[in-house]
């Protein structure tokens, strides 16, 4: 019988965007990664946005998952600890392979691909003494049919809770990306082959999830309109709500999508035209919110545009805007021009977080596009708090999940505590 | 957005970063008593690996020995086709890109990019 391993797997913390609502979700790739590990392996798993790691614990292997550029040196101060305990340390995870060349100078070892089916050897090679620097495979992606239901038994569900409200769970139905984004490097993290999984592994992992909301975290749904339709027409009977990512413009699948439970979806708005506003509006029509995602800083951007675009955004009825920066993450075509043209001038990957200026923009000082990313964010949410309009939104889906039966209370044992820490409330009692 | 096959001679298979499998446009133009013009051209969503700037003095390293040059004999030239995108990042532009050979491996690409007229004069 193969010995039990003890494997402790970790999501390190990072600095939220100052001034914005918090919410600490529960982290997707870690318990993804946890699926594809043998079944003689014992996994303790520690997101340290919610809970501190326990360097004393008792483990025989340490992984560290990082998804966001923002937890890169966090991940290495880490690593640094477990090591000096004498502990061998693996890191994996998307920001691990955008970040690999750095990473693997504070690592025992990288885990670069997806990791179904690849575990077992990485645990063989750590047993005999003979981890490897690197376990690259980039260029060999595993079946998609090889992508189990997430290790979800592995969070601490009442850390991911506010006031008695349970947070989204995350799940994904497809990999890949077939379009080029300028500022976004998923097809090169998953290939630009849109991979779509099988619909009865799909239906499978969604009847193992207990939550009745979700965030389908795939980046595109809109990548093959049959399969789309598929997708939603197999969500229907589970009665989830959920957030996504852009879906097809078209009243078939809108109208399919409302019938599944889309709940809202980020839809980027990279101009003032018609068609944004009009596309805003067919959401609705289904009765599907919109969270407008804008980014600012481009190189076709001025300060007038820029002040023009946030106008448009109360205009068309957006539910919620998201702004960011541009940032230049490796892998992207951003990164390919600012790099050429010497444009960037921080390159601390803390500051990487899409609300700090780390290039020099077109257009404006790096300042004055700092003081408009502020700006965009004060003047979206002058006359209705980011709360309230999430309250508003929120409100919707209890709606809605009163109509079909599915909605659940708040937890009242948790409604005094927030993320797992108590919360402080201000309240003056009359003397 | 597909790259019109006006900016290559021919589509190059590269290893990119980590190994990945990777393909770039590339031109090759060869006129009398004057340096090798090297382009190669991002093909973006036809490209499944690294891009032409991530592969960089490595790319340049195996167009060489695919093609018989020498590093030191070429001009060379990243390209970002016109795409026909309404959005502009996405125009034509050209950019001369210079290495340092390091312990066998070209290193630090300096990037120059290019006016219409130096372009006509090195291409045509």
């Amino acid at each position: 019988m193969t010995q039990i391993i003890k494997f402790k797997l970790i999501y390190p913390k990072w600095e939220k965007l100052k001034g914005q609502t918090t919410f600490n979700l529960p982290p997707h790739g870690p318990v993804v990664f946890a699926a594809s590990l043998p079944e003689y392996v014992d996994v303790s798993f520690t997101d340290e946005n919610v809970e501190d790691i326990d360097f004393e614990e008792e483990c025989d292997l340490v992984g560290i998952s990082m998804m966001l550029s923002t937890q890169v040196n966090r991940g290495w101060a880490i690593a640094a600890e477990f090591q000096k305990r004498g502990k061998k340390v693996i890191f994996g995870g998307i920001s691990t392979m955008l970040h690999a060349e750095e990473t693997v100078n504070h690592a025992d070892a990288i885990f670069l691909g997806e990791s179904e089916g690849r575990m077992e050897e990485v645990l063989d090679d750590w047993r005999h003494g003979k981890l490897k620097k690197v376990y690259n495979y980039m260029r060999e992606q595993p079946p998609i049919e090889s992508v189990g239901p997430a290790r979800r038994d592995l969070y601490k569900r009442e850390l991911y809770n506010h006031k008695g409200v349970q947070m989204v769970d995350l799940f994904h139905a497809s990999r890949g990306c077939r379009f080029s984004c300028y500022p976004c490097a998923v097809s090169y993290l998953g290939g630009r082959i849109f991979r779509p999984r099988p619909m009865d592994r799909i239906v499978e992992e969604l009847a193992t999830i207990e939550n009745n909301r979700l965030f389908v975290v795939d980046n595109s749904l809109a990548q093959n309109s049959e399969w789309e339709m598929q997708l939603f027409k197999e969500m229907i009977p589970f009665k989830k709500k959920w957030i996504s990512h852009t879906i097809e413009d078209d009243p078939k699948i809108l109208d399919l999508a409302a019938q599944a439970g889309a709940w809202y979806v980020y839809q980027a708005v990279f101009d003032t035209s018609d068609y944004i506003k009009e596309r805003v509006k067919r959401y609705h029509d289904y009765g599907i919110g919109v969270e407008g995602t804008i980014l600012l800083g481009l190189d076709n951007q001025t300060e007038d545009d820029i002040k023009k675009l946030i106008d448009f955004l109360l205009e068309i009825d957006l539910d919620l805007a998201e702004f960011t920066v541009m940032t230049p993450f490796p892998h992207t075509k951003g990164y390919d021009d600012l790099k050429r043209q010497n444009r960037i001038f921080d390159f601390n990957l803390d500051h990487y977080n899409a609300g700090q200026v780390v290039f020099q923009p077109a257009n404006m000082s790096p300042e004055k596009l700092q003081s408009l990313y502020d700006y965009a964010w004060s003047t979206f949410y002058q006359d209705e708090s980011q709360e309230s309009k999430m309250m508003r939104l929120f409100t919707k889906v209890m709606l809605k999940e009163m109509e079909d039966g599915t909605w659940k209370p708040r937890d009242r044992s948790l409604a005094n505590k927030s993320f797992g820490k108590d919360v402080v409330r201000n309240i003056e009692l009359k003397k | 957005m597909h790259v019109d096959s006006k900016y290559f001679d021919e589509i190059f298979d590269f290893e990119g970063e980590w190994g990945l499998p990777s393909k770039c446009g590339l031109k090759i133009i060869r006129k009398p008593g004057k340096k090798v013009v090297v382009i190669v051209t991002e093909l973006y969503q036809d490209n499944p690996g690294s891009s032409i700037t991530y592969g960089a003095g490595s790319l340049l390293q195996q167009i060489c020995r695919a093609k018989g040059l020498e590093w030191q004999d070429v001009i060379y030239l990243e390209c970002n086709p016109d795409t026909n995108s309404k959005l502009s990042f996405y125009d034509e532009e050209y950019y001369q890109t210079r290495f340092e050979m390091i312990d066998g491996q070209l290193k630090n690409p300096v990037y120059t990019q290019l006016d219409d007229n130096s372009i006509k004069e090195l291409i045509y």
